[in-house]
Parts: C-alpha cells; sequence; structure tokens
C-alpha cells in the first residue's frame, strides 16, 4: 500500500513485479530485508498472472499466481509502486544505490476504490484492452482484469474524454483527475533487475498476415482465450466469431529466424503450445489441432512425458517450416509449408492459426543505469558476467539480474533465477565491507 | 443395506492422507478423471493414524464402504506406515465381524501421489461391487 | 462455545460454476446451525475478496471460517492468513475443495457434484464449530546447515550460505570435491574448464572458518527435525596424512602393484589403488582405495604420509537444515545397445569427454587415430519402450560443445550427429548454428527406428534412415561411435531414503511443487539443489543450488521456527501407560512419565510431528490428534452421511 510517508531508503531495489520480481522481493523480505518493487504496469503478477494453465502440471495459472501475488502485497517488508518507472539509477558506492523514480497517476485513490466498477460501467469511451491482448474492448475507466493487484480502477488518461460520468458514479468519490506524476529519489544498498521480457510482433513477418488476417491470432491472444478471466465463454475466431474446429501452431515465430534478427531460441514456445493444444482439445473436443515444428524442444521436468501426452490425444505434429500464409474469402487460412518428413512442399487449410511468438529482451535495461553501465549480451539481455558459478551477476557489483531478464526461460527457471539474484542479493547485504 | 442414495450410489467414504494421497485424488479431478460423486474424502495427516472407531462409527451412519487411501511406501512419516495400516484393517475387520458386517466393505490401497488414475479404479470397482452386493 | 461462522463459496471464475450450482450449496448450508455468513464469490483468492473477507470477520466477530474453493494444496494458507489478518485464530479455519474434489471430478455429473460440495462444505462446517484456537509451537532453530554433496551444486550453495554468515558442514561421499565437472574440460559459455571451476570453489571455501568439508563421508544416520536435525556421518579414512610429502606420495603410487579401472575416466584408464583424481584435485593429496588394497606395504616402504592406523570416525553435527545437492549418475547403455560392449569403438559422452581431455594433438582411441565420429543421441532418454521417458536436457548443448571443442583440437576430424531433433533451447542455439558452419553433419532418425550400429569388414557402420533427407537410408564409417547418454538419478539413493525424501515419476528427488517451489520438499527444512531435482545444465544447476540457499537460510536465519501446533495430545484420566503409543511412534516423541500416583504417556512437543500412528494402537482410545479429534471426525462423518 502506498503512503505519503514512504520511507525513501530500502536495503533492496526490485525493478520489475513479475514472477522472477516478486520471488527475490519474497526472499528479501522473508529473510528481514526491506524491498521496493518498482512495476510499470497497473499490476504485478507480471505475464504468468494472465497465462490460462501451466505445463506440465496443467495447474491453473491465475489459481497460483494469485496467492503468491496476494503474499506479496500484504508483506510488512514490502512496498510496491506500481504503474512507475525507473529513470535511472546511479552507483554512488558500494551499498548506495541511487535511483530517480517516476510514478505516474492513477486518477483513483487506491486506498478508497472498493472496485465496485461502477466508473466502468459508465465510462463512454471503449477501447481495445491490453489486458486481453486486444480481442475485446475495455472502458477508459477500468480495473485491469478481475484478479489485479491491487484490483482498483485507473483511468486511461489518454484516451479518456474528461466527461466525467466515472466521477459522477464513484460511491467513494476515489476519482481524482488532480493527481500528479510524483517524482522519488530513493536509496537502496542492492539492486535486483527483474524487467522480464517482450513477445514478439508478429506483424513484421508480413507473409504470416498477422493484423490483416482476422483469423491469426498470437499464443498470447490464444492464452488469454483459455483462461479463467478469458474474454469469451469459449474459442472464437475473431474473424467472425465461429467457434474453430481445425487449429494450426506456427512454431518459431520471431524465434530462430536470423531475417527478423533473432537467432535463438525461446525455450517456451514449444512446450506452450502444446500446453494450449491440449486445452483445446479438452475445450473443444472435436477439433483438430496441427502444429507445425523445427523441432520439438520438451526438456524440461515432466516435458517430454507432456509432449507424449499430447500425440496420444490426437494432436497433429508436423515437421515443417512455414513458407506463406494466405487467407480464402471465409476467413479460413492456407498454410503453405516444406514437410520435412515428406520432403515435399504442401499446403494445408486451417480455421485459425496461432503463431506461438516468441521472447524478446525488455529494451528498457539499456537505459536503467546511468554512469557504471549495465553491460548486455549480444542478444540485448542482460550480460551475465559468471554464467556458471554465479548466474545472476551482472556488470555491476551489486545489482543481481532475475529471470527473464537474461534470456528466455519458463517458470521454474525464473524462479530458481530469482532465488539465485536474491541470494547473492542476501550475501551482499550481509557480507561486511 | 441403506438405501436412499444421491444418484443410487452406494456411499463410500475415503480416509486419505494430506500429503500423498490427496495430491493423487486432487490430480484426478485435474485430469477430469471421472468417478462416482457418493465418494467423500476427509483428509488426515497420515493413513496410519485412522481409528477403528472412525470406520465403525461410518457403517453404523450409513456409509456402505470406508477405503483407506494409504501412504505405503511413500508415507512422509517412516516406513512402518503400511505395516500399521495393515493392523489397523486387521483389527476393524475383527470389530466388523463383531457386528455382521461384511469385511469387504473395507478396502484400502496404497496411493502415491500420482496414483490418479489407479485411485479412480479402486473407486470404480469399490462402487460397482458395492452396487452389486447391496441389490442382492 | 457456539462459533459465529462465516462460509465462503468460490465459482473459481467459472472452474468451479461450471458444473457445481454454486448458489444451491450457498443455500443449502447458509441456515447451518452457527452459520452467520454466507455468501459465494467469484475468486475467493482474489484481493477484493480478502478484503470482505477481513471486514467481515471483523465487523461480526466471527470466530470460524471456511471457504470451499480449489485444494488446499494452493490456498489454505492464504486464507488461514486472511482469518488472521481479521484477528481471528487461523486454526478455527476450515479449507473445502470443491474443485479438484468436486466440480472437476464430476464434470460429467452436475446434480452430484453439487450435492457432494453441498455436503462437503456441511462437513467443514461440522468441524469448524469444534476447532479450537491454536498457537505455534516455537522452536529456535540451530543456525547451521549441511549440503550433502560437493560437486558444484552443493560448494556453490556452501559458498553462499557462508557469505550469508551461516556454518555449514560440507559433506562429500567420494574423497575428492568437484563432482562431475571436475570430469570435464572447457565448458560451455565461458572458456573456463570444469577444473578451473572447481578450483577456484575449492579455493574460495576452503580457508572460510564457517565450512567444514569432510570427504570420504556419507551420512548414516539422521533423527531429529526441522530446526533441529542430528545427523551422523562417517568419514572414512584416506590412509594419507595430511601434510604429506609429495615427491616420496608419487614413487609410492608409482610402486603400488595394484590397478583397477579409474572410475573418474569412467574405466577407459586404470589406476593404482593409492592414487589421485587429476592433478590438481581437491583436497591436494591422494587416498588408499582400501578396498582394492592387498596392504602389500610397497607404499608404505617408501612413503612415511601412508598411515595404515587411521580409523573410521564418526562424525554427529546438529544443523537446522539440509540442502541435498547428490548430483546424478551418468546412463550405462545396456550391453548392445548401439552395439556397446560388443565392438570397441562404441563408447558413451562421459568417456568420450574425457578421451578428449587426456588425448594431446592426435585424437586417438585404442591405438587408432580418429577422425570420423558418429554420435548417437539420446540414449537412455526419451525410451520408447524403457523406463526413462524424459528429456535429460543437457546433452544436446553438451554434445555439440564436445564435437566442436574435438575440431578445435585435433585436426581432420569429422562430426555425424544422429539425432532425433536437436534442442539446444535458447542462447544454447548459437553453439548448433556454429556447428552447422563448421560442416558437422545432422541427421535425424524417425521415432520408432533409431540408428543401427554394425561391424562390417572390420569396419563400424552407423547406419540411419534419415528424415531430413526425406527417409534415405544412410550409413556413415565411424572410428568411434559415442552415445550420448543422458543423466539418471544416482542408483545409490541410501542418503534420500534415510532423509526419507520423496522421488517423482522419474525417480528424481521430487519438489513441493513444479512451478513455484521448485528447491523445498515435503519434509520441512530438507532443500533439494541441482541434478538429484531433475537434469540440468551447470548454470541451472547453481542457480538451483543459491535458490536452496535461500531458502534453507531462511529455516535458520532467525535462530527460531515457529511449528504447527497440530500433535498428538493424551487423556491424562484414560491413560494407563502399556507403552504401545511409544513404540508406534516413529519419531520417539513419547515417553513414559510419573502424574500423581500413576505412569502416564508424554508427547514431546518440539518432536510430535502429528502424524498420528499413535492414536490407533492405544487400548484405551485415550490419545487424539489436535484438530482430528475424535469428536471432530465424527462430526464431519455426520455431515457426510446427511444424518
Amino acid at each position: 500500500m502506498s503512503s505519503e510517508k514512504i520511507n525513501t531508503s530500502f536495503d533492496a531495489l526490485v525493478i520489475g513485479g513479475g514472477i522472477a520480481g516478486g520471488e527475490s522481493a519474497l526472499n528479501l523480505a522473508n529473510n528481514g530485508f526491506r524491498v521496493l518493487i518498482i512495476e510499470k504496469d497497473l499490476s504485478i503478477g507480471g505475464k504468468m498472472i494472465l497465462l490460462s494453465k501451466v505445463f506440465p502440471s496443467l495447474d491453473c495459472s491465475a489459481c497460483i499466481t494469485t496467492p503468491k501475488v496476494s503474499e506479496i502485497s500484504r508483506h510488512p517488508g514490502i512496498t510496491i509502486f506500481t504503474n512507475s518507472k525507473v529513470k535511472s539509477i546511479i552507483k554512488k558506492s558500494k551499498n548506495d544505490f541511487e535511483a530517480e523514480i517516476i510514478k505516474y497517476p492513477r486518477y483513483v485513490i487506491t486506498e478508497d476504490c472498493t472496485g465496485c466498477q461502477l466508473c466502468e460501467e459508465a465510462c463512454p469511451v471503449i477501447i481495445p484492452d491490453q489486458y486481453q491482448y486486444n480481442l475485446v474492448g475495455r472502458k477508459a475507466a477500468y480495473i485491469p482484469f478481475s484478479i489485479a493487484s491491487p484490483r482498483v480502477a485507473a483511468i486511461d488518461i489518454e484516451n479518456c474524454t474528461l466527461c466525467g460520468a466515472c466521477e459522477k458514479v464513484c460511491p467513494t468519490n476515489c476519482i481524482d483527475f488532480t493527481q500528479e506524476t510524483e517524482e522519488y529519489l530513493i536509496k537502496a544498498k542492492t539492486v535486483v533487475v527483474a524487467t522480464g521480457f517482450n513477445l514478439f510482433d508478429p506483424i513484421k513477418i508480413p507473409r504470416f498476415g498477422f493484423g490483416s488476417y482476422k483469423n491469426v491470432l498470437t499464443s498470447m491472444q490464444m492464452e488469454r482465450q483459455l483462461a479463467p478471466t478469458r474474454p469469451f465463454n469459449t474459442i472464437l475466431r475473431p474473424g467472425d466469431a465461429k467457434v474453430p474446429d481445425n487449429l494450426a501452431y506456427v512454431l518459431c515465430t520471431g524465434s530462430r529466424d536470423v531475417t527478423i534478427g533473432n537467432p535463438i531460441c525461446s525455450q517456451i514456445c514449444c512446450m506452450y503450445s502444446i500446453k494450449q493444444a491440449q486445452l483445446l482439445m479438452g475445450a473443444l473436443p472435436m477439433a483438430d489441432v496441427t502444429i507445425y515444428y523445427i523441432n520439438i524442444r520438451s526438456f524440461g521436468k515432466g516435458f517430454e512425458e507432456f509432449y507424449s501426452q499430447a500425440k496420444g490425444m490426437g494432436v497433429d505434429f508436423i515437421k515443417g517450416k512455414i513458407g506463406k500464409i494466405t487467407e480464402k474469402e471465409n476467413g479460413n487460412l492456407i498454410l503453405r509449408y516444406e514437410d520435412i518428413n515428406e520432403n515435399k512442399v504442401k499446403e494445408s487449410e486451417h480455421d485459425m492459426v496461432i503463431l506461438s511468438v516468441g521472447v524478446l529482451p525488455n529494451p528498457d535495461n539499456a537505459t536503467l543505469f546511468h554512469g557504471e553501465e549495465l553491460k548486455l549480451d549480444p542478444f540485448s539481455f542482460v550480460n551475465q558476467t559468471e554464467p556458471l558459478a554465479s548466474p545472476s551477476r551482472t556488470s555491476i557489483e551489486g545489482v543481481f539480474a532475475a529471470g527473464t531478464a537474461t534470456g528466455p526461460m519458463d517458470i521454474p527457471d525464473s524462479i530458481l533465477s530469482a532465488g539465485s539474484a536474491s541470494s547473492e542479493a542476501i550475501s551482499y547485504l550481509i557480507k561486511k565491507p | 443395506m441403506p438405501g436412499g442414495k444421491a444418484n443410487n450410489n452406494p456411499k463410500i467414504l475415503v480416509f486419505s492422507t494430506e500429503k500423498i494421497s490427496d495430491p493423487a485424488i486432487d490430480m484426478a479431478g485435474l485430469l477430469k478423471l471421472h468417478y462416482p460423486p457418493t465418494v467423500y474424502t476427509i483428509s488426515i495427516p497420515c493413513s496410519s493414524g485412522v481409528k477403528p472407531i472412525w470406520i465403525m462409527y461410518a457403517y453404523e451412519k450409513g456409509f456402505d464402504g470406508v477405503f483407506i487411501a494409504a501412504d505405503g511406501s511413500d508415507c512422509p512419516y517412516g516406513d512402518s506406515c503400511t505395516e500399521k495400516t495393515g493392523k489397523i484393517i486387521g483389527h476393524t475387520h475383527a470389530l466388523m465381524k463383531e457386528m455382521d458386517i461384511e469385511p469387504a466393505r473395507l478396502r484400502m490401497a496404497a496411493i502415491c501421489s500420482v496414483c490418479s488414475e489407479s485411485f479412480v479404479k479402486q473407486m470404480k470397482s469399490f462402487n460397482e461391487y458395492l452396487l452389486k452386493n447391496s441389490n442382492v | 462455545m457456539n462459533k459465529k461462522l462465516g462460509v465462503y463459496i468460490c465459482h473459481c471464475g467459472g472452474n468451479i460454476s461450471d458444473y457445481v450450482d454454486v448458489e444451491k450449496v450457498k443455500q443449502a448450508v447458509e441456515n447451518e446451525e452457527g452459520v452467520f455468513i454466507a455468501k459465494t464469490t467469484i475468486f475467493a483468492c482474489g484481493d477484493a475478496n480478502q478484503k470482505e473477507m477481513v471486514d467481515d470477520i471483523k465487523n461480526n466477530n466471527l470466530d470460524g471460517v471456511v471457504v470451499a474453493s480449489c485444494s488446499p494444496k494452493l490456498h489454505l494458507l492464504t486464507f488461514r492468513a486472511v482469518t488472521e489478518r481479521g484477528n481471528m485464530n487461523k486454526y478455527n479455519y476450515v479449507h473445502v475443495n470443491i474443485r479438484e474434489q468436486a466440480s472437476w471430478a464430476h464434470s460429467d455429473n452436475k446434480e452430484g457434484a453439487t450435492e457432494k460440495a453441498i455436503l462437503l462444505v456441511k462437513s467443514a462446517i461440522a468441524k469448524v464449530r469444534l476447532s479450537e484456537p491454536l498457537y505455534p509451537i516455537k522452536i529456535s532453530s540451530k543456525k547451521a546447515v549441511a549440503v550433502i554433496g560437493a560437486g558444484v551444486a552443493g560448494m556453490r550453495a556452501a559458498i553462499e550460505l557462508s557469505n550469508m554468515g551461516c556454518p555449514v558442514t560440507l559433506i562429500e561421499r567420494d574423497h575428492f570435491v568437484g563432482g562431475r565437472v571436475a570430469q570435464w574440460d572447457v565448458l560451455f559459455t565461458t572458456n573456463q574448464t570444469g577444473k578451473e571451476l572447481v578450483t577456484n570453489l575449492y579455493n574460495d571455501l576452503i580457508n572460510r572458518k564457517n565450512i567444514t568439508l569432510l570427504t570420504g563421508a556419507e551420512v548414516i544416520s539422521n533423527a531429529g527435525s526441522i530446526g533441529d536435525f542430528k545427523v551422523r556421518i562417517k568419514k572414512t579414512p584416506r590412509y594419507i596424512k595430511e601434510k604429506c610429502n609429495d615427491g616420496h606420495l608419487l614413487k609410492a603410487i608409482q610402486a603400488c602393484p595394484i590397478e583397477v579401472p579409474d572410475d573418474f575416466n569412467f574405466n577407459i584408464t586404470n589406476r593404482k589403488a593409492i592414487y589421485h583424481n587429476f592433478p590438481s584435485e581437491y583436497p591436494h593429496y591422494p587416498v588408499i582405495d582400501i578396498k582394492n588394497c592387498t596392504r602389500c606395504g610397497e607404499c608404505e616402504k617408501i612413503c612415511e604420509s601412508v598411515d595404515f592406523t587411521q580409523k573410521e570416525e564418526i562424525i554427529e553435527i546438529e544443523v537446522g537444515s539440509i540442502l541435498m545437492a547428490t548430483g546424478f549418475d551418468s546412463y550405462t547403455p545396456a550391453e548392445g545397445e548401439f552395439g556397446y560392449q560388443k565392438f570397441d569403438t562404441v563408447i558413451t559422452l562421459p568417456q568420450f569427454k574425457r578421451i578428449i581431455d587426456l588425448n594431446d594433438k592426435k585424437l586417438t582411441f585404442k591405438g587408432k587415430e580418429v577422425k570420423s565420429i558418429v554420435y548417437i543421441y539420446c540414449v537412455g532418454s526419451r525410451q520408447i519402450d524403457g523406463d526413462n521417458k524424459y528429456c535429460s536436457r543437457y546433452c544436446c548443448t553438451s554434445v555439440i560443445h564436445a564435437a566442436i571443442q574435438t575440431k578445435k583440437k585435433f585436426a581432420n576430424i569429422q562430426n555425424y550427429h544422429f539425432t532425433r531433433g536437436i534442442r539446444t533451447y535458447g542462447k544454447q542455439e548459437i553453439l548448433y548454428s556454429d556447428s552447422l558452419k563448421s560442416g558437422d553433419i545432422y541427421l535425424q532418425s524417425y521415432e520408432e527406428d533409431p540408428p543401427v550400429v554394425l561391424r562390417e569388414n572390420g569396419n563400424t557402420l552407423v547406419k540411419i534412415n534419415d528424415i531430413l533427407t526425406g527417409g534415405k537410408e544412410i550409413s556413415v564409417k565411424a572410428d568411434l561411435v559415442v552415445l550420448v547418454t543422458g543423466m539418471i538419478p544416482r542408483k545409490d539413493n541410501k542418503v534420500g531414503a534415510l532423509l526419507k525424501l520423496p522421488k517423482g515419476r522419474d525417480n528424481f528427488f521430487n519438489e513441493i511443487h513444479m512451478k513455484l517451489r521448485p528447491v523445498e520438499t515435503v519434509i520441512d527444512g530438507i532443500t533439494i539443489s541441482g541434478a538429484c531435482q531433475g537434469p540440468k545444465n551447470i548454470m541451472e544447476s547453481v542457480n538451483s543450488a543459491l535458490s536452496a540457499a535461500t531458502k534453507s537460510f531462511s529455516y535458520v536465519s532467525k535462530g527460531m521456527l515457529a511449528l504447527e501446533p497440530i500433535i498428538a495430545r493424551i487423556d491424562k484420566n484414560l491413560c494407563t501407560w502399556c507403552g504401545a503409543c511409544a513404540e508406534a511412534c516413529p519419531f520417539d516423541a513419547i515417553s513414559v512419565e510419573k502424574d500423581e500416583n500413576k505412569d502416564i504417556a508424554a508427547i514431546n512437543n518440539s518432536v510430535c510431528k502429528g502424524c498420528g500412528m499413535c492414536l490407533p494402537v492405544c487400548p484405551v482410545n485415550a490419545i487424539n490428534l489436535i484438530a482430528y479429534s475424535d469428536n471432530e471426525i465424527e462430526s464431519m462423518i455426520d455431515a457426510l452421511a446427511g444424518v
């Protein structure tokens, strides 16, 4: 909970309130250190809180993330700034980092909002909902999503027409258009960079037609369609709201592809696609699901078994690269691909195509630190200076990287990396100079 | 046998264990492996902690069958679990005989933490057995 | 004792309410005795509902709460915490699982699922009516951790704990530290060698006052529990004095007449019964392999450092937490598997790595120069018929790296990779691209049609029907066939069995939660790290080691732990002390005590784990488990029976 009396010095500054940042913060706080989390979004929980289920255990992602998120948000040793950004961090000396933080206004008094959603009903503005990856609309006065933390309204000032409808209906008078951007100067003894990753935007591969063919979706959009807080009650084609019955996955969209500048493998797409395929078979028992792949990388604990299970359920795996997607008049899509097993070029028709988009570095990492430089690796992830003996160490002593800030990884690996970063941060805080 | 049950299925009380058989029973649900909804669990720390008087009480209150989803060799409290749970069964069988309750109405099997399918199989077969024998 | 109860029934955003009529459940229970508030909620676990519950509890002075939602594994602690924030005793909270055990298990029968949910909620209400407020048992926790296994994961964890100011006993079964990594030459992503990595870690830890390294040491028993494990360790002697004369020792090694296969080199070379591991192994003095030593006395004659009078030691330590880093075994192919042990040109990946390390300038094996190398992937992993269904994760990258190193070190090498689909995940992909660019040839077999190794006219041939060329049969003549063997769980699981650590389907140690709690185990106070939990590369092992170090540290850092108060309780009036309970207790938590003029049983509160094994053996029914008393269980049975 934020208040005017926020202490301006902390033991640790954690940048990013996703699952890696949250785990790091908890480890630090559980050992008695005071932590500040800076989250740029309106809610903590990162991408994990928006997922459907997790592989290979098929636990509902929201269900396992929410307790973690509540634990983080109510921990007495943890302060959270949402809707905030790091302007710059300067290392003054050992154990002395100075961070300039910008806290953007929510135009809602967080403490007073009950999350009743009356403002949302009253707001006349409709724009695409970024938390549903633009599948549906939202209002300019809105609660980010139903399990957001904090679950309070925010005003999207860029799209707001200042009509005042929300103010009129708010039962607690918590809407406050006079709020202004606040700047904080914060001292911390150590910094954990848990800035996460960005998803590849498939608009950069025009031959797949994303953005112009309505029934070509990204895997994150499908993730939302399958999530418990999903936009529709079933799986729908955005083009005509028809329930699809023949879906295709295009793996390695934006990964292992030098033509778009990303030569590395994203490490998670095979598995999340296999998971989605299994969930789709459950949700749409009559549907066919085909996965077009280069190599299936089911390398983690229980993954290979999960892959076998999908094959057993009838998911069709075709080894082949997609050359081009074209749209038919009825909205169906023709995939032209090279079938490696049969060594020939083929075409197939599907009524929905999901692009399994890859993991890209968060560009913010380049501008966080001023003075001493936070070095990046050749792929623009945070560089690990001792990848084997101390994987979370960075080029700045006292700054540790957690989760996908250093490269693609799945949830358990992010948790382990966060454990590693917080462990080094604790040692750094305890060790006498 | 007492009749008039929901769905006409026999009522089965399962003593499950928090660390071992509960996860398997939970996973059965997760995988949507169906079994009769007249199976109810009471969860306890360890299957070798079930008192025979509880089992007898369940029959008295109208349960048709009691099933101990035992920890078996996975018991976090030690190797003696299987043997001790076995002794409980033996002791309860003696009490059941005294009360003229058929011993087959008490079953036990080790259900490991991922033995979802085995649990469901056990429930289905127990249910069928009780159905057949209540119709006689 | 009449409680005011709050009951919350969760939709779970449809996960429950799609199959269970939650409104009907609410209506069925809202008039139960004691129920003051009954509500349904879309997400009971959501922040908004948690807040609402806190307010409900405070505003109405509720002293019992039931939430019917998902498995207690997920949210029992969440809601206990909610009740605490409402200033209620958290043991007056009862959790009902109507998702995994009602809505999902009976999604084929909505009516049945709803009926069941109603009875489950009623039985929880019956239980909470009888529940009593409980307070955690506070015990002290020894600020010390035992780390078992001194491979890279164990050494790294020990150093980190030491950094945090926590004393560590590092226990290694072998006489030398470094585990698997010590056996490897140049490592991937850095140009460090395995030896260098091990050397750095060893030099760092050996000078620390708060790390005690025990080599040749095996855990033989364990008693106690979180905060206070009593670990007994058997330390076998090296039969060499610590301050030894190097020159004489070298001669003593030469003089030893015994030769046995050297398992450090995976049996491709022999060693003496008095031996080193590698030139800079740690601790830096040899050991006498007493099993193979014939006590001929040759070494003693030459070297005064040999000391056969050294005795086995038993060491007992007390620690607050145990961190497991026991590593993995490499898969040993069956005789005849891809020609293993049938043709002398067939070896495993670990053997191959030792061969690269042991050869200089020219790569030879069994006296013949090696130019053409075939690598057969996934041996012992992803088995279609065998038990090892899992992928070993590290091998694709490891073998491609080894193949590249081979080309760098030796001239005229041609590598042929017989794969089942390359899995160089993440940034390791670059290594694969490099390998392709350097001219390595990649082939891929069909899942049901593995490559075949055969012998023709004195040559070793490997045949494959290759996916990548449309199923063409390709045959390659190989000077050396390397079976890319995966990681398997330690065959010797004595220490795991002793600590009663559960294993997963793949037989590696199992974590509490695959996604979010990967280093904790069901045994409180014991963490797992590195490859003993599942295949990992070095970076992943170290990340997990440091994670485990943090968790272990948090068990001991405060010197104090609050334990669950759910333990056995003796009814003094009924007890006649027969000793049956003490005999049944696996933790020695029960002893005899004088009470007025008779003997009765007494429970040691910090040792009792609340398993309940003592309950059924009591002939006079004088023992109850707190929160599972006869009254509670019987009232639950009443509710479930619908009476």
